[in-house]
């Protein structure tokens, strides 16, 4: 069987391990172009006026990528309408006149069924290789979630902040080439020493945040309007707990991590909120107890889980004067606003902890 | 707790679904059921302002039934289900009702159920131990989920028979326009959200088929047709509604409340597969104005009955 030309959402930088899978499963990765603001309004213009905003930039993805001539488009799913997506998005396309096939993780609740999927995109492809294929592009995917997390927790505090940059740049355009196991360590382990070797002016005990929320606007900076960094930026420590792999395991552990996560948010729940809620919540009250200065909570306008997660947040940051700042994003949020916000939201948080070592 | 043993209630949400089941459970195990008042104004302006603004509609009405209990009951009784079961779920708002209202109004006191099938939380187990808990034996309570059982049985059967005798007059001898209403129960049945609708379609002398009175089984088989993929219990019902009247209905319109994430999805796909019949989508918020909805709805009446009538003619000429 020929090459198949495959293509899939962006989210972050993942497209670097998607696009390795891919092509370890003998077929060619089309990455879709870096998002703009074309993107989103292509994607708003053929998709339901009032679905999440994930689905329209998907959609947006999609079709940017499909003018290059595509085989296969991959889609994966959640446990909110998340998962309703794949078929929604082929009917639209399809009815445009785009011919090809879809792949839908959306079902795969376990490792053998996931491979099985996997092996879909390239017909031909051996199990084993199959495999070998997700092991890399799952060790890729950890390697950037490792770099970005120094980065979050450090980048407000670098004395020369392009340093960081620097290094993040080399490091994403060198995991590109790094496809076996132990290129993919050595690069990190590298990255990372590179990483903290450049000098920091951290004081003892900085201010720090938690980001929670809705999966995809969690880890789509240009979906948040780069929230993350624009809060770092502002010198903060920002935490953030869900990403890739930690979904997919999450996924496979299945209602076991349910049970600990419900636990976890103490009194407030007693049941499962749908999809990242009820994490949300936990997280949160983590947090607190650990005395994180504040929370920042993300999701897609109209979220049902998430929406259903914020009663519950409220109700904590009321009770315990607990500074959460809520973000919703859909097709027309504006860049400027979002700024406006954190700044305002990071002054507070100064303000506070002034007050308290004052005090 | 002589004087007391009241349960509320709410008339919201599932309620219009299972009130047949909840209220003979209820009462058969001794206690008295209080149920709020058809939604009205009042009631969705409390809702609203205890709900997180991007609730969807119904939520913010649920919230508004929940509260206008207070005071005239012991406890309300607001369920938590996640899947009926083991290949489909509901939607996330049933699986946070629960947690919501606890979080949103931390002092009135609650009872629960928790149905799961698809994570083995049945139905009959959850309610047997809800009766534990208001104090019925396990002979009371056994007997109280037979019956609920029965009497939900019998009312599904009742509008399922109700809606079919009206469809056994075929199309060729009707003389009204005959419309397929579909949206959630808990929208169709509420007094300010489904029920205006319903209304004004009959004072258009259109005769109304709701998807709420459908045989629930068979329709959530047939959606298939449409949606091979669709997850959600009460989308696939509405779907299968579609799928089992199309051909004996002159329009469609389908039903959403803002901001609905499933109806959304659903709708987008009703309009591009369903080809034979004219499908419209009536979009309701709380600020809806209801000379806007009326407009809308007497601009499709139009347009199908024109369609109908040239096609009338059309036949006679030929």
């Amino acid at each position: 069987m020929s090459r198949r030309r495959v293509t899939f959402p962006h989210m972050g930088e993942y497209w670097i391990a998607f696009e390795t899978l891919v092509e370890l499963l003998g077929a060619q990765a089309v990455v879709p172009p870096r998002m703009t603001r074309h993107t989103l309004e292509a994607g708003a213009h053929v998709s339901p006026e009032f679905v999440c905003v994930p689905f329209k930039y998907n959609m947006g993805n999609f079709l940017e990528a499909l003018e290059g001539g595509i085989d296969v488009i991959v889609q994966a799913g959640g446990g909110c309408r998340f998962g309703y997506y794949g078929e929604v998005q082929e009917a639209i396309l399809r009815d445009m006149g785009y011919d090809f096939d879809l792949v839908n993780l959306v079902e795969t609740t376990n490792l053998p069924m996931l491979v099985r999927e996997l092996r879909r995109i390239q017909p031909g492809a051996s199990y084993p290789r199959a495999v070998k294929a997700f092991l890399i592009a799952y060790r890729q995917a950890q390697a950037i979630e490792a770099v970005e997390d120094f980065v979050r927790k450090n980048v407000g505090f670098a004395v020369d902040r392009g340093a960081i940059d620097r290094v993040t740049a080399r490091f994403l355009r060198e995991l590109r080439g790094a496809r076996t196991l132990r290129a993919v360590r050595d690069l990190r382990s590298t990255t990372l020493a590179a990483l903290g070797a450049i000098p920091l002016a951290k004081p003892e005990n900085p201010l720090r945040v938690g980001v929670v929320g809705e999966l995809y606007v969690l880890m789509e900076p240009f979906a948040n309007h780069n929230i993350e960094r624009r809060l770092a930026e502002s010198g903060v420590e920002v935490h953030r707990f869900v990403t890739l792999t930690s979904l997919i395991e999450h996924g496979l552990a299945g209602r076991t991590f349910v049970r600990k996560t419900i636990a976890a948010a103490g009194p407030w729940l007693e049941f499962h909120l749908g999809a990242d809620a009820t994490e949300s919540v936990a997280k949160t009250w983590e947090l607190m107890n650990e005395g994180f200065d504040g929370m920042v909570h993300v999701k897609p306008f109209g979220c049902m889980p998430e929406v259903s997660a914020m009663s519950v947040l409220q109700r904590i940051s009321r009770e315990y004067t607990f500074p959460i700042m809520f973000m919703s994003y859909d097709a027309q949020t504006a860049e400027a606003g979002v700024d406006t916000r954190v700044e305002a939201f990071c002054d507070m948080l100064q303000m506070r902890r002034r007050r308290q070592s004052g005090a | 707790m002589t004087e007391g043993r009241r349960i509320g209630l709410p008339r919201s949400l599932l309620y219009h679904t299972f009130h047949s089941l909840w209220t003979t459970f209820f009462e058969e195990l001794g206690w008295r059921t209080v149920t709020s008042p058809p939604t009205n104004r009042r009631v969705l302006e409390r809702g609203v302002a205890l709900a997180v603004d991007e609730s969807c509609l119904p939520m913010k009405v649920f919230l508004g039934h929940v509260e206008s209990l207070r005071g005239h009951c012991d406890a309300v009784f607001v369920p938590r289900i996640e899947s009926l079961n083991e290949t489909e779920h509901v939607c996330a708002k049933f699986m946070g009702a629960y947690d919501i209202v606890r979080n949103t109004m931390p002092d009135l006191p609650l009872v629960t159920y928790d149905v799961d099938a698809a994570n083995g939380v049945q139905e009959r187990a959850s309610m047997l131990a809800l009766a534990r808990e208001l104090g019925a034996g396990p002979l009371v309570a056994r007997r109280a989920y037979a019956r609920a059982k029965a009497a939900q049985r019998a009312h599904d059967l009742e509008m399922v028979r109700l809606q079919e005798s009206l469809l056994d007059v075929g199309s060729a001898e009707r003389d009204h326009t005959r419309i397929l209403v579909v949206g959630h129960s808990y929208n169709l049945a509420d007094e300010l959200i489904g029920k205006p609708i319903l209304e004004f379609l009959r004072s258009l002398d259109v005769e109304v088929v709701t998807s709420a009175e459908v045989d629930k089984p068979q329709a959530r088989a047939l959606s298939k047709r449409l949606s091979p993929s669709i997850k959600w219990t009460y989308n696939k019902e509405l779907l299968g509604a579609v799928e089992l009247y199309r051909e004996v209905v002159d329009g469609i319109i389908l039903v959403v409340t803002f901001p609905c994430g499933p109806d959304s999805l659903m709708a987008e796909l009703c309009q591009r597969r369903v080809e034979d019949v004219p499908v419209a989508t009536l979009i309701i918020d709380e600020l809806q104005a209801e000379a806007g909805m009326r407009t809308r709805l007497e601009s499709f009446v139009d347009i199908i009955e024109a369609k109908r009538h040239a096609a009338h003619k059309a036949e006679v000429e030929a």
